[in-house]
């Protein structure tokens, strides 16, 4: 009776809460102007048109190429440069003030001059997708490699420990624990990075899916676009954690 | 880390990073002047720029307007982004039953929003409130949970068996022992706010800080427009160190690698 009750405790509130959700939307939908909000069923079925015309596919295709190029770049680039920069301390100290920097710089006010640089194409749109997710990696990493241990260090090389030894067995296992929880962050700030760049870019994939529907005052359109791009992330963001929680089995 | 080591690493520190920001503006200078068209910025560039741009109208107008946007949208986060917070802390049931919505909502690019909310508030600054508002208040309501939830259930037990009343437990036990992670979610959100700003002034064009730089990178006046990313760049950075003061001065106990960020 009672693991009954747990697991009604536990799944009843997020389901009749979501349950809650869809007809509040069904319901405030249907008595508000069209261009204000349409109904769930609405969005649903103007998402399933979308789906059976494959250009949701096509879009969403384009999309993630962006996305995957980008933020494949972002990790190759930024995870050995973060561990290069924790182990030649000069280098660190010497730029770590401008990574910070860059940080916490809103990048998106940099979209506009890649715009005139480099105009519409692929590129340009993997640019902003790589700015947006390298330092996030990058940052994690140098903050990780810079808690190991002197110890560590330190015993290696009393066993006279070749470099490439230290870096194969101390360096990247420490750090990688860390660079995975700027892989998290990074995919969430990718993501914006790519819908970013397919607004103010050129659109293109999942950005004007949104665009045209806004343009034509589509809100069914707009909101099923919405509605994709929020099951993206949700997805992306399980997978991040995921890995982040398969590396933090390393941490020491 | 001994006082000793302490003192080398600043005196150590200083001069690297002055070359290395020399080089950098050097390196960035000589590519732009060989490889990049004239109107690309360049640090000597935007340096001559800047005595006429911080003069400048519209410049001084659109930092005001996107500051106080910023602050006021930041506020509304604050005040609903605490008390979503608290409650979702506080109540196995509310967490149970509005988690699955918060977490969508801050995976959710928040650039998505631009067609939704310009569609609903018109090419106005009200867009742009909103969209300061939705970048900001799910990174405060999903820390101050955390914290809420870090409160050591002993402690409001002794509260309970002094017969305490709830609301002194909540500001003499709960809130205090948010404030850290409160005050990490409030450094999330005020990047998250101005990101939120300067999107919202790209997309609907109202004037502002980001439309500064849309306008002027548009007609080709690069180092103008850069520095009014020098000036983002300055929010951005100011005020993660006030956070970070604020931190260190008043709650001294409190160790920044505790929280999850």
């Amino acid at each position: 009776m009672n693991r009954w009750r747990d697991v009604a405790a536990r799944f009843a509130p997020p389901i009749l809460s979501f349950i809650a959700g869809v007809v509040l939307w069904e319901f405030v939908g249907r008595h508000t102007n069209a261009a204000f909000l349409v109904p769930l069923s609405e969005t649903v079925d103007r998402l399933w048109e979308l789906s059976q015309s494959g250009e949701l596919w096509d879009q969403l295709a384009s999309s993630l190429a962006i996305f995957v190029v980008g933020f494949v770049l972002a990790v190759i680039v930024g995870a050995p440069l973060g561990m290069l920069l924790a182990r030649v301390a000069v280098l660190r100290r010497a730029l770590d003030v401008y990574i910070t920097i860059a940080y916490a710089t809103p990048l998106v006010a940099l979209i506009p001059f890649i715009l005139s640089l480099m105009g519409f194409g692929f590129a340009p749109k993997v640019l902003v997708v790589f700015l947006f997710a390298v330092f996030p990696v990058l940052y994690n990493t140098v903050e990780g490699a810079r808690s190991l241990k002197p110890e560590l260090v330190e015993v290696a090389h009393s066993f006279r420990s070749s470099e490439w030894a230290l870096w194969r067995e101390v360096m990247v296992p420490y750090t990688l624990p860390f660079t995975m929880t700027g892989v998290r962050q990074a995919i969430g700030r990718a993501l914006v990075g790519m819908i970013a760049a397919e607004f103010f870019l050129s659109s293109t994939g999942l950005g004007q899916l949104i665009m045209s529907a806004s343009q034509n005052f589509d809100t069914a359109g707009v909101l099923a676009a919405i509605l994709v791009i929020m099951v993206l992330g949700l997805v992306l963001m399980r997978i991040g954690r995921a890995i982040e929680l398969h590396f933090a089995r390393w941490r020491v | 880390m001994s006082v000793a080591e302490l003192d080398q690493g600043r005196s150590s520190t200083l001069l690297p990073r002055l070359y290395a920001g020399v080089a950098i503006l050097v390196f960035w200078e000589v590519v732009v002047r060989g490889f990049a068209p004239p109107y690309v910025a360049t640090p000597i560039g935007i340096l001559l720029a800047v005595p006429h741009v911080i003069v400048d109208r519209a410049f001084l107008l659109g930092g005001a307007i996107t500051l106080a946007a910023v602050a006021e949208g930041l506020v509304i986060a604050l005040i609903f982004g605490t008390v979503l917070g608290l409650v979702i802390g506080q109540s196995k049931l509310a967490d149970r039953a509005l988690r699955q919505y918060i977490n969508a909502c801050y995976t959710l690019p928040m650039v998505v929003v631009l067609p939704l909310v310009s569609l609903w508030f018109g090419y106005t600054g009200a867009a742009r409130l909103a969209t300061i508002v939705f970048a900001a208040l799910f990174s405060i309501t999903v820390n101050v949970a955390d914290g809420a939830r870090s409160v050591p259930q002993e402690y409001l037990e002794v509260a309970r068996s002094f017969r305490s009343r709830p609301w002194r437990a909540l500001f003499e036990i709960v809130l205090p022992a948010a404030t850290p992670y409160f005050l990490a979610g409030l450094r999330l959100a005020a990047g998250r706010a101005l990101i939120g700003a300067v999107v919202a002034e790209f997309f609907t064009a109202i004037p502002g800080l980001g439309y500064f730089i849309l306008y002027n990178s548009r007609t080709f006046h690069h180092n103008e427009a850069f520095v009014a990313v020098l000036l983002l760049a300055v929010f951005g950075v100011g005020f993660d160190v006030l956070v970070n003061e604020a931190t260190r001065r008043y709650l001294p106990w409190y160790r920044r690698d505790e929280i999850p960020v």
